[in-house]
């Protein structure tokens, strides 16, 4: 979205970019937001052509509104609930991390975050027999500790083997390498 | 494009546009610092730090709009544009089901059938999209109210990108600016747009702690304006919202509304419940 090129939206051709460009016209805001007469006459282009083309960027460029009632049906059949494991912190959140939704967990060092993490990531791969994608990019996730949450749950090493293997685990130690990570998360999540 | 939509309107859609948008004289009186300034075509500004209640009073405001009116509340739409991604729909259920008298789910998504939801994410999209909202305004002759959450959204973004000139990072606010208000003026619409507190607080060196607190107005005091000049001069109503700092009242919010034209303040206090928002 920006710059104006052949090829952007349907009946967009190379010649009509040119003659655009040369009367200053050379974004999209540039062209939705002018005088379209205006332009015709200068640049020898239909007005019908134009308007076509402005309502075709527009179907193209701009977000879509949608109903409240619909979002609300959505969202009630998509959203889950899934508990953290750990009882108070469960009530403080209203059952539970609601899916859709970011959850944020702030502390100062040796507040308790990481042992959060963990201890989600144990409820969830164990107790709700879930995936979990694990980002750490803090070097603070450690399988034995992992392994001894899910010893406390369970005697059976298959389970506890089981529930390791549902976690997966990224590290990301610079901005790039996460933005990457979840790209690709996004990338594979789509083709589920 | 537009103006050929209306001159096709009969009779009887003219008079539902001009009826239904008159309503909203009671959408909430305490937000208006001046009882005598109609209500059309004015913009809002909610301006305060996060955490003082700008988005809760937005569900407040469109609660009191979509619900029914044997429920007390408008039965106008709402056209809901969201540039934060935080729109919480569930906390606008509970909200809806605390004020209904009896909540059941179809009366609840018959409201939320009144709600139109936007989610744009940078200030080109949300240019882009208002221009094809105009088409949806002129097809909803029951929407009277536009609110923005919020307009600061892409403030540090629009500044990385304009590089040097001034201009050049103003320029998309300064037209969704421009647009709002044709928007809002043509169809007699009410919009309430939310701004961050993001530039640091001034301090006043000479003056010191203690007059701070017995100046009347020191929610906005402080207040640096940071948008481009376009939104300043399109703004009404400014907003200020603030958490109580008394320990005692820790869990009370207070807003100062300012209408610039006449400069009359008003200050109001209000707290956070289960329902939604009420006022002290």
């Amino acid at each position: 979205m920006g710059v104006l090129r052949a090829g952007l939206c349907p009946g967009l051709t190379q010649d009509m970019v040119g003659q655009l460009r040369s009367r200053g016209i050379k974004t999209v805001v540039d062209l939705v937001s002018a005088d379209l007469e205006d332009v015709a006459q200068k640049c020898g282009l239909s007005y019908k052509a134009l308007v076509a083309l402005r309502r075709v960027l527009l179907a193209q460029f701009s977000a879509f509104p949608c109903n409240g009632a619909d979002l609300y049906e959505e969202l009630k059949t998509s959203t889950a609930i899934l508990s953290t494991g750990i009882g108070s912190l469960d009530k403080l959140l209203d059952a539970g991390l609601y899916t859709g939704e970011v959850t944020e967990i702030v502390g100062g060092p040796g507040s308790g975050k990481t042992q959060v993490c963990l201890c989600v990531a144990a409820n969830v791969a164990y107790d709700l027999q879930q995936n979990v994608v694990y980002i750490d990019s803090s070097g603070g996730l450690t399988a034995s500790r992992i392994l001894q949450l899910l010893q406390a749950r369970t005697p059976e090493e298959e389970e506890q083997a089981g529930a390791l293997q549902r976690i997966q685990v990224v590290r990301a130690f610079d901005i790039f390498q996460m933005l990457d990570v979840l790209q690709d998360f996004r990338g594979a999540m789509s083709q589920q | 494009m537009c103006s050929d939509f209306r001159r096709a309107e009969s009779g009887t859609e003219l008079l539902a546009r001009l009826e239904g948008r008159s309503s909203l004289k009671e959408i909430e009186p305490y937000l208006f610092a001046d009882e005598d300034s109609s209500v059309h075509g004015d913009i809002l500004e909610f301006h305060g730090p996060e955490g003082t209640g700008k988005t809760e009073m937005l569900y407040h405001l469109t609660a009191r709009c979509i619900l029914p009116k044997s429920e007390g509340g408008l039965e106008v739409e709402v056209l809901f544009i969201d540039t934060d991604y935080h729109f919480d729909m569930l906390r606008l259920v509970t909200i809806l089901e605390h004020r209904l008298s009896q909540s059941s789910e179809e009366m609840v998504k018959c409201c939320l059938g009144r709600l139109l939801l936007v989610n744009c994410s940078s200030n080109t999209q949300l240019l882009l999209t208002l221009y094809s909202l105009e088409t949806v305004v002129c097809s909803h002759p029951s929407l009277c109210l536009l609110i923005l959450d919020s307009l600061s959204a892409f403030y540090w973004i629009d500044r990385v990108n304009g590089g040097e000139s001034v201009n050049l990072q103003e320029y998309t606010l300064k037209k969704c600016a421009q647009f709002l208000e044709k928007l809002v003026n043509e169809y007699r619409l009410v919009l309430f747009a939310t701004t961050q507190s993001i530039m640091q607080k001034t301090t006043n060196w000479t003056e010191g702690p203690s007059s701070a607190l017995n100046h009347p107005s020191e929610a906005d005091a402080d207040y640096r304006p940071y948008l481009c000049k376009a939104w300043q001069q399109v703004v009404r109503h400014r907003i200020f919202f603030s958490k109580q700092e008394d320990f005692k009242t820790s869990n009370q919010f207070s807003l100062v509304s300012r209408h610039l034209k006449s400069n009359s303040l008003k200050k109001h206090i209000f707290i956070i419940g289960e329902s939604g928002i009420e006022f002290c």
